[in-house]
């Protein structure tokens, strides 16, 4: 599209939208904004039009932007002779697992921190945001070797514990909880029911909100996580979808086209989750300043 | 009861981050290549993080990475925010297409540009091509290399940064603006003396965060360089893998290096940490 073409386009869709004539600068600001759309959507939708190309539309010069004929056998054969299905499952394995893990053992801790007092509480809530600043990256050698000493190493558990402890997850939750009126837990106390009942059938539902914030980061965070699952995962049978990727496509186990279409199968989950929960997406990073 | 509850999770911290760092710590004093024996080497590999050519390559390519990276990401993620704050038409639309690629798994990110930038059968260059310009070798030549993993660095993570900063223009008080808007100020104006100072606060944990991103980035430079040509974009985080995965292997050398990232994540944390206490008390 050229810029005039561009420009036009721009000019149209805004007067449509307002009852005053577009000024100058919203003529601008619309084109700016098509430009960067059209940087950002352009090599995706390349990308996808890619994997329907077969090897020979793939290699040819210059590049045809549609598909000869249309190759949906990539993804037929990404299944029936690549282990696709087995690298999704894990995906899909590892991911919930880990975020229903996540809740529990996050949620847990929240509570503790926003409705107990005990000795060493701030000291403990302390260490526990500062667990931020020991990203994965400057222990990576080490915690290999202890995971390796346990024996976690190609192991579903090996991918789901170490990681499954989030600081920013107990903090989001315990500010939620910290609004949950104090009266309420102890009406149920007086009641005669028990710190962990209520925990479970009191507190915990009125989180939902918070609840469903950390769940979608962890969703998030693990099914596009790799650095974790490659140091763990070394053998092909418990390779996530990042790690089958990133290491088959390296190897040339793998032909390009059938990369391809798996690679695009794996982020339609996340584009789903995206087009659905935008607005809490959105909402809790702007309010937590975390990815 | 309290102690119940907090238990897992600091179970989980105590057994796979503060373990492992205290272990980091005083493995950088050995050397090992197999993880169960240690010799002690004494200072010796911060001697040759400090020294050594490799380290030092390694060093002025996360340097470069990391400088070009936060100002690009920092000013153009300012400037989309403003616009789309500003956007009257379809402005949800085009905030959730800036936002996409922090969505997109970073491997295939990597492979999206792989393809994208490739020399010969890559749309990039073709349209170049088309347009009289030459066919650049993107992801074969040093230089280009660094250029394509900092432009794709930014395109990654640029709608993160400029949903935080538009909730931080979000909270600018209205009324300032229309006061001034009454007076007869531009909008330029307005952005210059009146919006970029109070965004100011927002502004430097955006830096702050992108220069922590930028020192932590690895995975899709892993699918778009593998950290070539000739080693022209490997960064930090790659180097401290290699230095476990790849032969020679030198789990000493590798702690050492992870170590001294941490050094520099933690200025930086604590650096946001301070930050954010006097945005508060503002």
């Amino acid at each position: 599209m050229s810029k005039f073409q561009e420009r036009a386009t721009a000019n149209k869709w805004s007067s449509m939208s307002g009852k005053k004539p577009p000024s100058m600068g919203d003529i601008f600001r619309t084109t700016f904004l098509i430009v960067i759309s059209l940087i950002i959507l352009a090599p995706v939708l390349w990308f996808v039009l890619s994997s329907f190309k077969d090897v020979t539309d793939l290699s040819s010069r210059p590049p045809k932007i549609l598909p000869t004929h249309w190759a949906f056998s990539n993804y037929t054969e990404a299944f029936k002779m690549y282990n696709y299905k087995r690298y999704f499952t894990n995906s899909v394995f590892v991911t919930s697992v880990a975020t229903v893990l996540t809740l529990t053992i996050n949620s847990m801790a929240a509570y503790a921190f926003a409705k107990y007092n005990f000795r060493g509480r701030d000291g403990l809530f302390v260490l526990t945001l500062a667990m931020i600043m020991i990203p994965l990256q400057v222990i990576l050698i080490p915690i290999y070797l202890v995971v390796a000493n346990l024996g976690l190493v190609n192991t579903y558990w090996g991918m789901i514990i170490p990681a499954a402890a989030t600081p920013t997850g107990v903090f989001i939750l315990r500010q939620y909880m910290l609004t949950i009126p104090d009266e309420l837990i102890e009406a149920a106390r007086i009641d005669g029911a028990g710190e962990f009942r209520i925990f479970a059938r009191i507190v915990l539902p009125l989180c939902r909100p918070a609840l469903a914030v950390v769940a979608i980061f962890s969703i998030l965070w693990r099914w596009n996580d790799f650095l974790w699952p490659l140091l763990i995962a070394q053998k092909e049978e418990l390779y996530t979808l990042p790690v089958a990727l990133a290491l088959l496509n390296g190897q040339l186990v793998v032909p390009y086209n059938i990369v391809l279409a798996m690679s695009v199968m794996s982020i339609i989950p996340v584009l789903f989750m995206f087009v659905f929960m935008q607005r809490q997406i959105i909402q809790g990073i702007a309010q937590t300043g975390i990815k | 009861m309290p102690y119940l509850f907090v238990a897992p999770n600091m179970f989980i911290f105590i057994t796979f981050i503060i373990w492992p760092a205290i272990r980091g710590f005083q493995i950088s004093f050995f050397d090992s290549i197999d993880g169960r024996t240690f010799t002690p080497v004494g200072a010796g590999n911060y001697r040759t993080i400090f020294a050594d050519p490799t380290v030092a390559s390694v060093a002025k390519n996360t340097a470069t990475y990391v400088i070009f990276y936060v100002l690009i990401s920092t000013f153009l993620a300012t400037a989309l925010a403003l616009v789309v704050n500003e956007q009257k038409f379809a402005k949800g639309f085009f905030r959730a297409i800036i936002f996409l690629p922090v969505m997109l798994s970073p491997i295939v990110v990597g492979l999206i540009w792989n393809d994208v930038l490739d020399r010969k059968v890559g749309p990039l260059n073709s349209l170049l091509q088309a347009l009289g310009g030459g066919s650049p070798g993107w992801l074969v030549e040093p230089k280009l290399g660094m250029i394509a993993v900092i432009f794709v660095g930014v395109w990654v993570h640029i709608g993160f940064y400029s949903i935080i900063l538009l909730a931080g223009l979000q909270g600018i008080d209205r009324s300032l603006l229309e006061a001034a808007s009454m007076d007869g100020a531009t909008r330029a104006q307005i952005i210059r003396t009146i919006i970029l100072p109070l965004l100011k606060p927002t502004t430097l944990v955006i830096i702050i965060l992108s220069t922590i991103h930028g020192f932590q980035s690895f995975d899709f430079i892993y699918t778009l360089t593998g950290g070539g040509p000739l080693g022209a974009t490997t960064l930090i985080v790659q180097y401290i893998y290699d230095s476990a995965f790849q032969t020679p292997i030198q789990y000493g050398l590798g702690s050492a290096a992870g170590v001294v990232l941490f050094m520099i994540i933690f200025a930086f944390t604590a650096l946001n940490f301070l930050v954010g206490k006097k945005r508060e008390a503002i």
